[in-house]
Parts: C-alpha cells; sequence; structure tokens
C-alpha cells in the first residue's frame, strides 16, 4: 500500500460501525471483512507493515458493490469509495492484474473499434446457446452452466451497435453531446436511441459521441489505474475538444466517472485536468438535461395505456446516492406517463450488479438482484426503470430468472414512447 | 493457539470458523481504535456452539472473547490475551416480542434500533438508546449495561434486562431472572451480569421489559454562552418538576467538531448547548415544552429552537449524534472518559475541566448525558507527542480523583475494559476488588472469559 492519501483517507475512520447498518453486502456476509470499517482495517493494517497475503486483502477488498452507502452514512463523512478503489489500485501492482481483464479494459474497451469487434463476435458465438427466455424487455439466453454463473441469462447482441446504425455525418457535431456508454450502444442499442431522439427532441442539435473510449469505470474498479486513467484521459481530451455546451449521459455510472472518479486518476496541474474540470462542468444525467431542455413541456396528455401505479423507478447507487439525482427522473416519469408513475417498493436497494461484482461472486450478486426485483414485482410494479447500465443489466437478468413477465427499461424509452407515440 | 484447539473447533464450526489474518484484523479493533490480533474468529448460531467453544477453551485453555458490534469504548471486545473472538452477528433472532405481558425475548446479536423499531411496529417502548442504537447490540449493551439519551427519564439497560440465558465461563448453561413483571427469588443473578463485560458469562437469549410507545415527543435546542449556564438550566428543569425524556449537553468545542461536517447555523455568542427531549401524551408535552423553553430563557439562553415533527426532531439530534465520532476530526487520538456526578455538581466539574485543559495544556473537548451528571470528557491529542501523551494520562487521573472526590463514579456507562482498569481500586476500594475477583472466580475458574478485562492486566494496557 503506497498511495499517499490513504493514510489519511483511512485515518478519520473511528470504527464506530455505522457502516454495517446500511452496509448492501452485510446481511449477506455477516462479517465484518465485508463492511468499510473491516476494508479500512485491512488497508490499514496493510500499512503499517503487517505481513499479509496482498492477494487475500486484494480479494477482500474486491468483495465490496461500492454502492457507496456507507459513505453516504457514515458520521465523519469518510471516502470508503476512494478507499477502497485506491487500495484496489495498490494492491493490484502486487498481486498483478489477471490477463482477461488487462486486455478487456486496456485494449478492448479503451477502442471504439475493438468494442465493436468483440461485440460481433459475442453475437455470433450467442447464437449457439440453447436455452432461450423471451422476456418482456427481450430475448435473453440462458448461460451455460459451469462457468460460475450459475442460471445466468445474457440478453440477446444486436447485430449492430447504435453508433453503428447512425448514417454517415449524421450527428457528428451539435450543440449538445451524447455520451451513450459501451452497453447502451453495443447491448441495449434501443436505449442509446432513445436517449439521443428524445434528447434531439429538445430542438438542440446533438452530437453522438463516437470515438468514446470505454468511460473506464470498470477498468477502475477494478483497480487496473493505467486502463482506466488512459480512457479517463483520452475522453476528456476529445470531449473538450468538441466543445460541446452539455454533455448528456444516459448512464449514472459513466456520469459518476466524469463528475467525480476522474480526478482521482488525473493529477491536479496537468492540462488533461483541466479538460476533466471543464467535462465535469458540462456533464449532466440525462433527467436533468430533459428537465432543462423543456422537451418535456411538448409531451400530450397524461397517457393512456399503463395502468396507474405499475411503472416504477429503481434508484442507481451512483446516480441517486453519490450523485443525489433522485427526484429528476421521478420528475421526468410523473410528467412521461403520468399516474401509471408510482414509487417503487424498495426503490432505492441496490440491484447488485456492482460491475465486476457480478462476475466475481454472480450467486450472491443475483440473491441481492433477484430480492430487488421481487419486492417490486410482488408490491405491483410491472415495469421497472431505471437510468444507469449496469442496473438495467442487472435487472433485465433478474427479471429473466425470476418474472420475465416485469420490464425493465431505461427511463428514455419510456419518454421515448411517450413523445412518439402515435 | 494449540493446532488440536483450533481442529477441535474447525470440526465445531466448520467454515464458520476463521482463521485468517484478514479476517482476524477485522475482529481485532472496537471504537477505542485499539487493536489486538485473535488468533481466531468464530461465529455461532446458537447457544449450544457458544457453550461447545467455552468447553474447549477450558479443555484447551485460550480465552473467550464475546462481541457484539465491536463499537464499544473502553475496549471490551479485545482480545488482549489472543485466543477466539465469538462474533455474535449471526445469533440476531427476535425470538417473540410480547404484547400481552410486555417483553421480548431476544438473541445477543440483535441490533438495539432494529429492536426498538420491532417494538414500535406494536404500539411498544425498548426506552435504552444508547448515540449507538443503529449499530450496537443488545449483547454488547447487556455487558456494558449502556445508557442513552433518554437513561435520564428511562433508566439505563439494566432497568429492562428480567431475564437472561448466559453460557458460563465453565461452559455450563445459566438461566437467570424472569418473564413476569417482578420477581425475587434468590440472588439477583440477572443484575449480576448485567456490566459485566463479558467476564462471567455469554449472553446468549435475554428477555427484556417493553413498555407502552409514549404518544408524541418535542425536541429543543437551546443555546448558552457558556456551560456554567447550561448546567444551571439543567437543575433548574429539574427543580421545575418536568423530567425530560432527554437532556444532553454540548459544549462549544464539541459543536464545533460537528460544524466542521454540517453547519448548523449558531447564535451569536453561543459557548455551549443544550438538547432537551419531552414525551407523553400531546397535551403534555406541548405544556413543558412551553416550560423547558422558559425555563431556559430565564437562564440565559440565547436562543430556543423547537422542533414536533420526525424530520425536524431528526434535524435537531443530529448535531448531537455526530460528535462522537466528528471528534477525531479535532485530532487523531482520544482519551475518552464518561464521568458521572451527581448532577448538582455538573457546574463545577466544567470548571474544574476547562482550568484542568489550561493548566494542563491538552484540548479537552466534553459534551455529555447532563440530565444523568454524566460527561464525556474528551482529552484529544496527536499521539505522536510523547509530553503531550503524559499530560493527557495525568489529566486522566485528575479527572477520575476529582469525580471520586465530588460523589461520582468514573464510568456511567462505557465500562472499565482496560481503559479504566488502573483505576478500579480508585473507586471501589481493595475490598471491592476483591469480592468482584472471588466472584469472578465462581463463574469462570479457569479464566477463560473476556481475560485482562476490568481488572488491571499491564500487558493490555499499554496496547
Ligand atoms: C458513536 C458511538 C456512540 C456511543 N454512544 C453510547 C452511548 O450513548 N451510551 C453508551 O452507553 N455507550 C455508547 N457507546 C459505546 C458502545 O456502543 C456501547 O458500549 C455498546 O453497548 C457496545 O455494544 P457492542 O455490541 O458494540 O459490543 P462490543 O463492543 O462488541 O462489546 C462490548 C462488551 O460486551 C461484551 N459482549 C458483547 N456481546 C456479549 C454477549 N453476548 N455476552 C456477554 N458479553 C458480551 C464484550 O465482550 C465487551 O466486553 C457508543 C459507541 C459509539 C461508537
Amino acid at each position: 500500500m503506497r498511495d499517499p492519501d490513504l493514510k489519511a483517507l483511512t485515518g478519520l475512520c473511528a470504527k464506530c460501525g455505522t457502516c454495517r447498518t446500511v452496509c448492501t453486502l452485510y446481511p449477506e456476509r455477516k462479517a465484518e471483512i465485508a463492511v468499510a470499517r473491516g476494508k479500512v482495517a485491512l488497508i490499514e493494517a496493510a500499512m503499517s507493515g503487517e505481513d499479509g497475503d496482498a492477494a487475500a486483502v486484494q480479494e477482500a477488498l474486491t468483495d465490496c458493490l461500492l454502492c457507496g452507502r456507507c459513505e453516504r452514512a457514515c458520521p465523519n463523512q469518510v471516502l470508503v469509495e476512494e478507499i477502497v478503489m485506491k487500495g484496489r489500485a495498490d494492491l493490484a501492482e502486487e498481486v498483478g492484474i489477471p490477463a482477461w481483464k488487462r486486455v478487456l479494459f486496456g485494449k478492448v474497451m479503451a477502442s471504439p473499434a475493438a468494442t465493436e469487434i468483440a461485440r460481433k463476435a459475442a453475437a455470433a458465438g450467442q447464437r449457439l446457446l440453447p436455452g432461450k427466455i423471451p422476456t418482456a424487455s427481450g430475448l435473453h439466453y440462458r448461460f451455460p452452466d459451469g462457468l460460475g454463473g450459475e442460471g445466468r441469462t445474457i440478453p440477446k447482441l444486436p447485430a449492430k451497435g447504435f453508433i453503428e446504425s447512425l448514417g454517415k455525418g449524421e450527428a457528428a457535431t451539435g450543440e449538445v453531446m451524447l455520451f451513450v456508454g459501451c452497453v447502451f450502444d453495443h447491448v441495449f442499442p434501443e436505449v442509446g436511441r432513445a436517449a439521443y431522439e428524445t434528447v434531439k427532441a429538445s430542438g438542440k442539435s446533438v452530437a453522438v459521441f463516437r470515438d468514446a473510449a470505454c468511460c473506464g469505470l470498470p477498468a477502475m474498479v477494478s483497480g487496473d489505474r493505467r486502463s482506466a486513467t488512459g480512457c479517463a484521459e483520452a475522453n476528456v481530451r476529445r470531449l473538450r475538444a468538441a466543445e460541446p455546451g452539455a454533455i448528456v449521459f444516459p448512464c449514472g455510472s459513466c456520469l459518476l466517472m466524469f463528475r467525480r472518479n476522474v480526478f482521482s486518476l488525473i493529477p491536479k496541474g496537468t492540462p488533461a485536468y483541466d479538460d476533466a474540470v471543464s467535462v465535469a462542468d458540462r456533464a449532466v444525467d440525462y433527467a436533468s438535461f430533459l428537465l432543462s431542455s423543456g422537451v418535456l413541456d411538448r409531451l400530450p396528455d397524461p397517457p393512456p395505456g399503463e395502468k396507474v401505479g405499475e411503472i416504477g423507478y429503481h434508484d442507481p447507487c451512483h446516480l441517486s446516492g453519490t450523485l443525489g439525482k433522485g427526484p429528476e427522473a421521478r420528475e421526468v416519469l410523473s410528467r412521461a406517463v403520468g399516474p401509471a408513475f408510482a414509487e417503487m417498493a424498495g426503490a432505492d436497494l441496490c440491484c447488485g450488479y456492482g460491475g465486476t461484482f457480478n462476475v466475481r461472486d454472480y450467486p450472491t450478486s443475483a440473491r441481492i438482484g433477484g430480492n430487488k426485483v421481487a419486492v417490486a414485482a410482488r408490491a405491483g410494479t410491472k415495469v421497472i426503470s431505471t437510468a444507469c447500465s449496469g442496473c438495467v443489466l442487472q435487472m433485465r437478468d433478474m427479471a429473466a430468472r425470476t418474472d420475465p413477465s416485469v420490464r425493465v427499461v431505461h427511463i428514455a424509452e419510456l419518454v421515448h414512447q411517450a413523445l412518439f407515440r402515435k | 493457539m494449540h493446532a488440536d484447539a483450533l481442529s477441535a473447533l474447525g470440526n465445531l464450526f466448520g467454515d464458520r470458523l476463521r482463521t485468517s489474518l484478514e479476517t482476524r484484523i477485522c475482529y481485532s479493533f472496537d471504537a477505542t481504535r485499539k487493536t489486538f490480533l485473535p488468533d481466531a474468529v468464530v461465529y455461532p448460531i446458537n447457544a449450544e456452539e457458544v457453550r461447545q467453544t467455552v468447553l474447549l477453551a477450558n479443555r484447551y485453555r485460550f480465552p473467550v472473547v464475546p462481541r457484539g458490534a465491536g463499537s464499544g469504548f473502553s475496549g471490551g471486545s479485545l482480545p488482549v490475551r489472543g485466543g477466539v473472538v465469538l462474533s455474535t452477528e449471526r445469533m440476531d433472532r427476535i425470538v417473540t416480542v410480547d404484547t400481552e405481558n410486555l417483553y421480548a425475548v431476544v438473541e445477543p446479536g440483535v441490533v438495539t434500533g432494529t429492536l426498538k423499531e420491532e417494538a414500535r411496529k406494536k404500539g411498544l417502548f425498548y426506552p435504552p438508546d444508547p448515540a449507538s442504537l443503529k449499530f450496537s447490540t443488545v449483547g454488547g449493551n447487556i455487558a456494558e449495561c449502556s445508557g442513552g439519551m433518554s437513561a435520564v427519564k428511562y433508566g439505563v439497560t439494566r432497568d429492562y434486562v428480567l431475564g437472561l440465558e448466559a453460557v458460563l465461563g465453565t461452559g455450563e448453561l445459566l438461566r437467570t431472572g424472569v418473564a413476569t413483571a417482578k420477581g425475587v427469588v434468590g440472588y439477583d443473578l440477572t443484575r449480576m451480569l448485567v456490566g459485566s463485560e463479558g467476564t462471567l458469562g455469554i449472553v446468549t437469549r435475554a428477555t427484556l421489559r417493553l413498555m407502552p410507545l409514549p404518544e408524541t415527543a418535542a425536541t429543543l435546542l437551546a443555546f448558552f454562552p457558556e456551560n456554567r449556564k447550561s448546567a444551571d438550566a439543567v437543575n433548574a428543569i429539574v427543580a421545575a418538576r418536568v423530567t425530560p425524556s432527554a437532556m444532553e449537553l454540548m459544549d462549544r468545542t464539541a459543536i464545533d467538531c460537528v460544524q466542521a461536517l454540517m453547519p448548523v447555523p449558531l447564535p451569536e455568542g453561543t459557548g455551549s448547548a443544550l438538547l432537551l427531549e419531552v414525551d407523553g401524551p400531546e397535551a403534555q408535552v406541548a405544556r413543558e415544552a412551553d416550560l423547558l423553553t422558559e425555563v431556559c430563557r430565564a437562564h440565559g439562553a440565547i436562543e430556543v429552537r423547537r422542533a414536533s415533527d420526525a424530520q425536524g426532531r431528526d434535524e435537531l439530534w443530529k448535531l448531537r449524534r455526530s460528535i462522537s465520532p466528528a471528534l477525531l476530526r479535532v485530532a487523531p487520538v482520544k482519551l475518552n472518559e464518561d464521568i458521572v456526578v451527581p448532577r448538582s455538581r455538573l457546574a463545577d466539574m466544567f470548571a474544574f475541566l476547562s482550568d484542568l485543559s489550561a493548566r494542563r495544556n491538552v484540548r479537552i473537548v466534553n459534551f455529555g448525558h447532563a440530565g444523568d451528571g454524566n460527561i464525556h470528557v474528551n482529552i484529544m491529542i496527536s499521539g505522536t507527542d510523547a509530553d503531550e501523551t503524559r499530560r493527557a494520562e495525568e489529566a486522566v487521573a485528575e479527572v477520575f480523583r476529582k469525580t471520586v472526590e465530588m460523589g461520582g463514579t468514573i464510568s456511567g456507562e462505557h465500562g472499565v475494559g482496560i481503559s479504566k482498569a488502573p483505576f478500579l481500586e480508585m473507586e471501589v476500594g481493595p475490598l471491592g476488588v476483591a469480592v468482584m475477583k472471588r466472584l469472578k472466580a465462581c463463574f469462570d475458574p479457569n479464566g477463560i472469559l473476556n481475560p485482562g478485562k476490568i481488572f488491571l492486566d499491564e500487558a493490555a494496557v499499554r496496547g
């Protein structure tokens, strides 16, 4: 553990135990090692030269959803997410990053072209999978058992990504920039499109950010600082050069990356830092942009169709929690779908995705997510809407596993429906 | 620890025995932030497993240290002589809430706040409310006889423990007390176990008294120019024959450290604040809140704020609840004491403390349960300056001497643990210590349970 900031950051932890009361993972683990206080103790021990096993400490730090609840509840405002990510990055230097992750984050996700090729290959391979599950939000395949994700389903990958589907020169420049993000480009292009068309309905010209590298969050949470910094620097440089007004993010996690996390990757005083500040100033979540753009004023009367209270909103941890953007999405929903929107049971429960957490410990991730969807469905929610790519991926999988009639959508899809309803 | 002992524990607990360094580190601390590594951690799920653990401990002679949430302020759950930390985290069931006879039966790992909430849902009230109620456990509360904000009206944990089930140091399972409103058969073993800091028995089940939930409550935050004025107001309130359900005092240093985290607008000239709460039937609450406001004004309050709805009350409370952890922003090490003096001597004690702070040149932050005469005296130091540490330790000794001299006690609720062990005899005398040691030998002849606590153990105190 060499990060000079870690000592000061961990030194503020009073070991009081508040983190135990809010931790998403604690009820699953019922062990101190799961919660912030335990992780801080481990990092402190490592810093004081306690001869631990770096791989085991890394394992403990990885066992965290980074949902940020502890950080928000902490009476001392200890920056737990930053501590955990810094700890992971430091340890990654000692124990290394698994080769598959290095290639994925450093090579594939850093390059839009490589990501596209990878998706095509995966889409082709996917057709060989035997189990098909039609769900309310599209076809899912059953993931082959024995590969560590027992019961997992994966969405049918599209032949074309959203950006690929744009015409040549279409949405190349504009007053507003849309940062679609990998998932809404390659996995759920219909979300990318809905976001694009609804933002465009504001009357402003919209550019879709094309040479986007991945936002870098997956690499960052895996402790792969180098790849994360690479993505972040490339993105802020290109984004700033494009001189957009607002930069709109349909995905809360991508937004968090640009609003907060880049600043712990890019050092102060460098040119990239200035780029990052300029980008952060313009970065807005999808719902806030819609509200400020006036596009919702053009909606027809509250639509019929969906029944009262059937549509709920799931709070993405990063967006509603860390960035405090929960009310905006709700406002958008009330205006787009009227009384069909109602506060959902367990709206602010974490979906259990946690990025790489879901890969590392699928059974736990699925228990947390399955419970989330079940709580909502039991209370009568038929459509779960949200605004983060990880949450959409996770909850669509959960619905496919437990109740395929539950539809999981991005709020942009509902807004799109409302705006362009025939 | 003996390899045979570990393998026997392995047979008993399977993967609920953990011996990795990482897990041991996670059970090496409590809220004192001192650390002692255990040799192993076990997570029992029932009394029988606790009993088997203690039997093995007698056979192989290893210490067993019960641990709830590890939020203790005197080092109670620290494994100062290694051995096994027995975590009650997975014994967290509320067995019954009896709405006819007004009691609850719970396992020791139940979080106090969870019990209060379950009771509330049934219109009932479990009054003890340590500031740590959201995370500390019933087992820990019983072992420390924790108090809380409402102690001034409702008493402390002891007053709500009707009966216990506990594994003694011998491995025998003892049942004490009753599940009825009263009971006087034989010695009061229940009270013997309450406050015994895990040194006499490991509580595996508790029967706790409940009350009807008060109808409503109101909270007041009164700002005073100095501690003496707040202390006078406290005594005046008692004299006015109102029993608030909370009377918390914060001095300027305490308010300032919370301010850094969550600014609360303060009236000009604030040097001290009182947080007051009254609960009961609606009309009475309104009348008493008016009366308290008047009394505070009459005793020099600069401003009195009042809230009756849950959210507003929560806001006012936040100031008080955030102090303890926020102290770390003042200095990295706190010597945290919780003395109690007769209420009428509060003002004298505050005067003594401010003089002491100047005389010994150490920073002291004071807050606490003024209604009980219970002051949390926090001496804040860097921990890296040997001379400062020495001055601070001398200051602590002076505070304790003064407290006993005033007819007070050196710990109102945090317990002796390791931090107050050197001062035990100063308060209870040599015969007191001797009788306690005889009792310890009777409950735990081989010294298995939480060794190194309460009684002086030089190695443990140093940490
Ligand atoms: C922010 C903060 C605020 C606090 N406010 C208050 C307050 O207002 N009032 C107050 O009184 N205290 C307060 N405390 C101190 C602490 O929370 C209490 O002492 C609490 O009762 C400890 O409970 P725990 O579950 O954390 O026990 P632990 O710290 O784990 O253990 C405490 C003691 O209990 C023993 N023990 C635990 N479980 C059992 C069991 N099942 N059987 C036998 N022994 C057992 C342990 O061996 C140890 O000696 C506060 C602490 C913090 C961090």
